[in-house]
């Protein structure tokens, strides 16, 4: 099972994504925001990352691009539910562009997720 | 020779298609290329009138912004319009002058439409996700419940329908979604205005949580005739300028009321509906009031204002036969702005028929599901 870190800024969503990993066998780290994110994954060096995109502080697009700036191929799976200025079609399309592995759009079903973190892991 | 005509015709769009879609830079420089001395050559041989072949860039500059939504307008006819332009080059004025009028007119209905999707579907976006998050956490918890539970719980049954309902509202909210992203080309309706005031004040209260809005009418209902969510952008525009000129706090009045007084009806027929946005904001200095309807004329820093609205409700409400009227206070404690629009009533034995349908279709819905 995979050692997965999750970023997003919303508690509730951590602690359902969470769930969701536990129950699956999975061991999961999490972070309310980018900077977080970036710290928490140097020191635990997760196999995934599932990041929100649209938080305050940092960006979960500034973290992947950062990621990726360092050639880290550590598998992304970018999710969002859209936002106040941008669609959530658009703002997953993009995330692939700067370099996620797999997308899913806000909200999702559980088998949703465990459909795009095989996809992330492949 | 229209045989040939029509070729050249459509070598012409296919190269145009060529150049939005090349793979690289190289290959789309070179079909650029090919479409001027195609063009050229059509040109002066008369193949490809003028007119035909700003009608074909007007197409093609159609099609590709809406195949690709995401691709800034603005590249898109630099792109597309390159060729043209070289080609003018060589032609006359008037030809050049025609040209103008016609990409300044598919412009400003772009940016128009794009300005819409930026006031309905900001709103609809704030909402949406904020919905989509919520929504996830019902979805994700309800599911966890679910399989904690073995069969014989009753409460397992109770859960599974909070799943099945929220799943319905995910979709409801990417129906709504994609509701605000085309609702355009749609024809003219019978619209009540007092429901159409309604939606617009439920979105604004969603987003801006200090600001009051007291909805009044004179009149039991006032049908109008427009297209659907034109009313709704008109509304929707003013209360924001509304809400901005009194910093996100205060109290926004709508009124609306049949009129018939002289100076309303100018220009717009024997009985009219008019409609009063009142707020207590700053206010407009006379200055600025002769600009406010000028496309992007803003007072507001970058980034918080295009200087679109205003010139989008001007026009929309000029294409219902309507006027709009400003009167506006910069002084004393008795500062603020009054727009007052002023729309054509629906006939009244029309309007008996249409409510009548609507009923009709309302019940058989109803019936159905
Ligand atoms: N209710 C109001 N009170 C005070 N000033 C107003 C009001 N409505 C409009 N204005 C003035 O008119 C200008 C033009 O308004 P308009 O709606 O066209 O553009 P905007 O609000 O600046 O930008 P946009 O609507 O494109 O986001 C505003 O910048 C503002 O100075
Ligand atoms: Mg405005």
């Amino acid at each position: 099972m995979a050692h997965i870190l999750v970023i997003d800024d919303e508690f509730q969503i951590r602690q359902l994504v969470t769930r969701m990993l536990e129950t699956d066998g999975h061991m999961v780290t999490t972070a309310s925001n980018g900077a977080e994110g970036l710290r928490l994954f140097q020191q635990e060096r997760p196999d995934l990352i599932i990041t929100d995109l649209i938080m305050p502080e940092l960006e979960g697009l500034e973290v992947i691009n950062r990621i990726k700036k360092n050639n880290d191929n550590v598998p992304i799976l970018a999710m969002s539910g859209g936002g106040h200025h941008c669609r959530r079609d658009v703002i997953l399309h993009v995330s692939e562009l700067f370099g996620a592995k797999a997308v899913l759009p806000k909200p999702f079903t559980r088998s949703e997720l465990m459909q795009a973190i095989v996809v992330a892991l492949s | 020779m229209p045989g040939l005509h029509v070729t050249t015709e459509q070598r012409y769009s296919t190269l145009l298609q060529q150049v939005i879609f090349a793979p690289n830079l190289n290959a789309r420089e070179e079909f650029l290329a090919e479409a001027f001395e195609l063009g050229r050559g059509a040109l002066s041989q008369d193949a490809i009138p003028p007119d035909e072949l700003v009608a074909i860039h007007h197409n093609a500059i159609l099609c590709f912004s809406q195949k690709n939504p995401d691709m800034k307008l603005c590249d898109v006819v630099d792109l597309l319009t390159l060729p043209l332009i070289e080609m003018s080059m060589a032609y006359g004025m008037s030809f050049r002058e025609q040209l103008e009028k016609q990409y300044r007119a598919l412009l400003d209905k772009r940016l128009q439409e794009s300005h819409r999707l930026e006031a309905v579907g900001t709103l609809a976006a704030g909402i949406a996700h904020e919905f989509n998050n919520l929504l996830c956490s019902i979805i994700g918890f309800s599911e966890l419940a679910f399989e904690g539970l073995s069969d014989e719980e009753p409460a397992k049954e109770s859960i599974q329908q909070v799943l099945v309902a929220s799943l319905r509202a995910r979709d409801l909210v990417s129906t709504m979604l994609q509701l605000a992203r085309k609702n355009s080309g749609l024809p003219s309706e019978e619209i009540d205005l007092i429901s159409e005031i309604n939606s617009v004040i439920k979105l604004v209260d969603v987003r801006e949580k200090k600001l009051e809005i007291n909805f009044s009418s004179g009149v039991p209902n006032a049908f109008i005739t427009a297209k659907p969510g034109q009313i709704q952008q008109i509304i929707l525009n003013l209360c924001i300028n509304a809400a901005d000129a009194m910093e996100h706090c205060g109290t926004i009045d709508i009124n609306i009321e049949s009129t018939t007084s002289d100076e309303c009806l100018t220009g717009v027929g024997e009985s009219a509906i008019c409609i009063t946005i009142s707020d207590q904001g700053t206010g407009i200095p006379p200055e600025v009031q002769e600009q406010i309807f000028n496309p992007f004329f803003t007072t507001k820093e970058p980034g918080k204002g295009t200087g679109l609205g205003l010139s989008v409700v001007h026009r929309m409400v000029e294409d219902l036969g309507g006027r709009i009227l400003v009167e506006s206070r910069t002084t004393g404690g008795n500062n603020g702005t009054d727009f007052r629009i002023i729309l054509p009533f629906v006939d009244k034995d029309k309007r008996g028929t249409s409510c009548q349908k609507k009923c009709s279709l309302y019940k058989a819905h109803n019936h159905g599901g």
